[in-house]
């Protein structure tokens, strides 16, 4: 049901895209919603256990409490997720209990004075926009004492007007906290316990023991609670992949090679599922932008809709030039005449494969799943993850891979208990991308199971159970022979239909594996492209000073620096100053003579008349001046006339 | 209420303080003159606040008790002084003082004045500033003007209450009244304790299974062992970990549940006080109980009951909740390499070519070696700080092939930094990746290797001097 409703929403934001737009990135619009939905799911069942504790804490509030009930999230280190995480709890908590919902970092907490006035306009700003009569509020100083602004009387004060059950205050980012002022704000807010519900929730990244550690004991015995685990980022992420890459309603795919380096980065760099989607986005975003014919991705596109550009551009597609070699070598020169001449045509042609090419691709990205679901039941180990399959799969070398060709023995020597289990978990994958004949299968197989008397479940001929080794002493050497045990009656009819199984599946395979890069138009259905991405995504600061600074012709480009004689690492003084002093610094030790690195760069820059000495002075020591500006070296006080080197190249 | 009433109910509800309440009584009446000052000081959990708090609630005479932990600022208790002091008297009284004269209370004079013409004319009147050694941001002349506020208003009578006694110098004073709460003794505790036994059963066994055992006789059998299980629990655990009341107390009560198991499921009838002890002896040998954790885990039911396990030693191994990505536990370890390896050290253990003059590493010392130069081992000594660059350095020694010079290296570090697994020494700037910067570790040794173990690396083979 869930599905089916996700399903309509999508329709429905497509076609809102398709009425409103010109050109509609419908993939992009799709993906979009769904990361967000499934990152929504994945930490749904956590949300709702931190809700329910809430809620059985501040059950009672009538009852004295002794200790600050205490949630300890533990959120895994990729920080950048915990304040959509915080975010998305404090909507479920207002939902769902009767709290006031706070959430403090360690940015804007510098010590408890700023921290309580946060808290306090925080929680007491809640509010105002339906407590209009707030300002009628006399003013207090002319009526007496009044409270200092980071008093919590305040809030008390506002809770006297607002009955909620409990405050619940969440550290989002608890290990930057100072630990003082951590320890700090729990005596506090444990000495205001009998006045103010608090309930703290702490955001943690390691783990809940060493947040533990940085506590004193009476912190601790102030606080009592639970711990909950939020899920691990590489499974949700694993979910998002397969709602918007691997799914077979994308019109968009992501090629295999740019997935796996976004899926190489979550497990090497950062874990970081915003990230990821950002990544995701950013492709479809490229895609559309820069490359003009995917402008047929749209649906219902009519001819007089397309300017003659888009023709033109679709005939500049490598995969156009490969279909036109294959009609020639088919010997149909009229039609790649037409093709070349008549947009009309060309655009049958591209609605027609661009139909085909889509169903080829979700087959594949349907095959892939149906082999990881048949992995999953079958209990292959070791278990490859759904991604890592796709990928493989999209880049083409799942034909007569070994993954594949180990999946399908051991569907050879499944037994029949088991072979019920992965019918039932195929029958739920069945569907246009899949339809091979399941019901049959299963009807034959259920009689095959009445008819078994026996407790023991059927076994194909190529089960190991059924060998047999026989040893033989021929002329004192032991021959070894395997034999097949005879099969009952019920046994190689089962076989026979697992064979038949297994012939359907492989051919099933076969047809959906393809290499999409062989398809006509993939450059329009598949994204592929690693240039923006790593640039956008993992730029090289460092990498590009050093690069300019050691080699600076890269990048100027002139003729006069590009090197002494063909050498091109030989320094020259038409280099810019500070590249020929960078040099001179990567060659030395961590202590630079200032006064013979001034010699060294004179006999480069220098002409040798003495004239012209304090030109090259003056620009020796802007270059100087330039490097300790990037940070590259510092005055030292270990030697005089010296100065210390502070980065090394290459790091 | 009458004086010897009074005295009479706070006997009955606070136990083994009868001296103390006596002397709060006969130095605050009604209507006999009192002190201008005392300084009522003990440690934790001995009974002061409560003590004070029910007195004066019982006897009538007017009175503020602020808990000076609920203040940030000396400015912010002088405010709540003035304040809860105006609160009092309108509430004693029941009258409605005209506020608007003490709308502000800067500083002591302030006070000073506030106070006088708050209480001019009137009766005498107490002040109690809880816990004033726990003020936050005191200044050092505070507790001294405080001192001496009796002085110049007569009808003033304050008290102060600390953990330990304010010394004359801090009062500038050379004699000031104090009252004492010691902390108790252990036949004080286990009167208090005895006082409430916990049932046994929590629900009442079923009057068809056991038709003798009644409720009177089940609250004998709680008492008789109770007041066993808790000098038990006293002498061999609280006796060194936590003599105050509240610890006691909560370290018996986690214990208690454990300890009747054996009851509860009938295996020991309620008086086999020493066949219990002996079979639930792993409690009070461990030391979980004593113990402050934010988790209550609870104890774990031990799988046979006839058989007492023997209390093991083994602690949770600090294993990382969510595995860290590949490049980030490198860099973890090689922060840890930098923290405690001196930099000297780093071509004998990260050198990539093999120079067989300097290549020595120094074996693990032999047992001559140890006695004769007895040296801390590094791990236990604090980290030491290192520049980024060396950091980096060890990062790219400790990984076949090269790693690519991105950002994402930057934003692992700032985000441990943020994490504070790194921490930057000294007070620097503000930004976390600005050069010259120098680092340190901000964990131990037991999570670094369980952290290399997880990449397949064992960092004690790059840890000079080895760990044993």
């Amino acid at each position: 049901m869930n599905l089916r409703r996700r399903k309509n929403e999508r329709q429905s934001v497509s076609e809102r895209a398709n009425t409103t737009h010109t050109r509609n990135y419908p993939s992009d619009f799709r993906s979009t919603a769904t990361c967000g939905r499934s990152k929504k799911s994945a930490s749904d069942a956590v949300q709702q256990k931190i809700v329910d504790f809430i809620s059985t804490a501040t059950s009672s509030p009538d009852e004295p409490k002794f200790a600050i009930p205490a949630g300890l999230i533990v959120a895994g280190p990729s920080i950048a997720s915990h304040g959509p995480f915080f975010q998305r709890l404090g909507q479920n908590i207002k939902d769902e209990t009767n709290s006031a919902y706070v959430v403090l970092t360690s940015g804007e907490s510098p010590n408890l004075k700023t921290l309580l006035k946060n808290l306090i306009k925080k929680v007491t700003s809640h509010v105002e926009d339906d407590d209009d009569d707030d300002l009628d509020r006399p003013a207090s100083s002319r009526h007496g004492p009044k409270l200092l602004n980071y008093d919590l009387g305040h809030v008390q004060e506002w809770r006297k007007k607002n009955r909620v059950a409990s405050i619940v205050i969440a550290f989002q980012d608890s290990e930057a906290f100072d630990a003082g002022l951590l320890a700090d704000i729990v005596d506090l807010f444990n000495s205001w316990l009998d006045r103010l519900p608090f309930v703290l929730l702490f955001g943690i990244a390691t783990s809940a023991e060493s947040f533990e550690d940085r506590l004193a004991g009476r912190s601790l015995r102030y606080l009592e609670g639970e711990k909950f685990d939020v899920t691990q980022s590489d499974d949700i992420i694993e979910k998002i992949f397969s709602a918007t890459v691997a799914s077979t309603a994308s019109r968009l795919h992501v090629g295999p090679n740019l997935c796996r380096r976004m899926l190489d980065r979550q497990k090497d760099h950062v874990q970081n599922v915003q990230d990821f989607c950002d990544g995701l986005k950013y492709a479809y975003m490229s895609h559309f932008y820069a490359s003009y014919p995917t402008i047929f991705l749209r649906n219902g596109l009519a001819f007089e809709d397309l300017p003659a550009e888009a023709f033109e551009a679709a005939r500049n597609l490598p995969s156009f030039r490969r279909l036109v070699e294959d009609k020639l070598e088919d010997g149909r020169p009229g039609n790649v005449r037409q093709l070349l001449e008549s947009d009309q045509h060309l655009f049958q042609q591209i609605t027609k494969s661009m139909e085909t090419g889509q169903h080829a691709l979700s087959t594949l990205s349907h095959a892939a799943q149906v082999l990881f679901s048949i992995r999953a039941s079958l209990q292959i180990s070791p278990s490859i993850r759904l991604s890592s399959m796709w990928t493989r799969a999209a880049a083409g070398d799942m034909v007569g891979s070994p993954i594949l060709r180990e999946t399908m023995l051991s569907i050879k020597k499944i037994s029949s208990d088991k072979f019920v289990d992965l019918l039932a978990a195929l029958s739920s994958l069945h569907g246009d991308f899949f339809n091979m004949d399941l019901d049959t299968l299963q009807q034959e197989l259920n009689s095959l199971i009445e008819k078994n008397d026996t407790s023991a479940p059927l076994r194909t001929q190529h089960d190991v159970r059924n060998d047999s080794l026989r040893t033989t002493v021929v002329a004192q050497k032991v021959l070894l022979s395997k034999h097949k045990a005879a099969l009952s009656e019920q046994d190689r009819a089962y076989s026979d239909l697992v064979g038949r199984f297994h012939d359907q599946l492989e051919e099933y395979f076969e047809s959906a594996f393809i290499d999409p890069q062989s398809i006509f138009l993939s450059e329009v259905l598949i994204y592929d492209l690693k240039s923006p991405h790593t640039e956008v995504f993992q730029p090289k600061p460092r990498f590009a000073i050093e690069r300019a600074l050691a080699t600076p012709h890269d990048y100027l480009g002139c003729d006069c620096c590009s090197g002494v004689d063909g050498n091109e690492a030989a320094l020259a003084a038409t280099q810019p100053a500070t590249a020929i002093v960078y040099q001179m610094y990567v060659e030395s030790g961590a202590l630079i003579n200032v006064s013979d690195l001034w010699s060294a760069f004179n006999a480069i820059a220098g002409d040798g008349e003495e004239d012209n000495e304090p030109k090259t002075m003056a620009l020796f020591q802007r270059a100087l001046a330039e490097l300790k500006y990037i940070g590259l070296v510092k005055p030292s006080r270990k030697k005089t006339d010296h100065v210390s080197k502070i980065m090394w190249k290459g790091l | 209420m009458l004086p010897d009433e009074i005295i009479a109910q706070l006997i009955s509800e606070f136990q083994c303080r009868d001296q103390h309440i006596q002397y709060l009584a006969a130095l605050y009446t009604a209507h006999l003159p009192s002190p201008s000052f005392l300084n009522v000081h003990g440690l934790t959990a001995t009974g002061k606040s409560s003590i004070l708090r029910s007195y004066f609630h019982l006897s009538g005479i007017p009175h503020a008790m602020i808990n000076v932990r609920e203040c940030v600022t000396a400015r912010h208790l002088l405010e709540r002084v003035v304040a809860s002091s105006l609160d009092a008297l309108d509430e004693h009284h029941d009258e409605k003082i005209d506020r608007r004269p003490y709308a502000r209370t800067e500083n002591l004079s302030a006070l000073c004045v506030n106070l006088a013409k708050l209480l001019e004319g009137r009766g005498k009147f107490v002040l109690v500033l809880d816990a004033v050694d726990k003020l936050r941001e005191a200044g050092g002349t505070l507790i001294a003007a405080l001192g001496r506020l009796g002085e110049s208003i007569p009808n003033l009578s304050l008290i102060l209450t600390t953990t330990l006694p304010l010394p004359p110098s801090s009062l500038h004073h050379p004699s000031t009244p104090t009252l004492s709460f010691p902390p108790y003794t252990r036949p004080q505790l286990l009167a208090i304790l005895t006082h409430n036994p916990p049932k046994t059963f929590l629900t009442a066994p079923s009057a068809e299974d056991s038709p003798d055992y009644t409720p009177d006789l089940a609250a004998e059998d709680d008492a008789w062992l109770w007041s066993r299980f808790i000098s038990a629990v006293f002498d061999s655990l609280s006796k060194h970990t936590g003599r105050d009341l509240l610890s006691f107390r909560s370290c018996c009560m986690k214990l208690w549940r454990p300890f009747v198991e054996p009851v509860m499921s009938g295996q020991f009838g309620t008086r086999d006080f020493s066949r219990l002890i002996i079979n639930r002896r792993h409690l009070f040998q461990l030391e979980d109980s004593v113990l402050d954790r934010i988790i209550n885990t609870g104890e774990t039911p031990t799988t046979n009951p006839l058989e007492p396990s023997t209390p093991s030693k083994k602690r949770i191994a600090r294993t990382p909740a969510h595995a860290l990505p590949f490049y980030t536990t490198h860099l973890l370890i090689a922060a840890y390499l930098a923290s405690y390896n001196p930099s000297r050290t780093d071509i004998t253990y990260f050198m990539k070519h093999t120079d067989k003059r300097k290549n020595r590493r120094r074996t693990t010392n032999t047992v001559a070696n140890a006695t004769k130069a007895r040296k801390i081992s590094r791990h236990l000594l604090t980290p030491s700080p290192f520049p980024l660059d060396r950091l980096l350095a060890i990062f790219r020694a400790l990984l076949d092939g090269s790693v690519p010079q991105v950002a994402d290296v930057y934003t692992q570090i700032a985000t441990l930094t943020s994490l504070r697994l790194l921490v930057r020494a000294g007070a620097g700037s503000n930004d976390a990746l600005e050069g010259g910067g120098r680092w340190r570790v901000g964990f131990g040794w037991e999570y670094v290797r369980a952290l290399g173990r997880s990449v397949n690396l064992e960092v004690g083979e790059y840890l000079v001097g080895g760990v044993d």
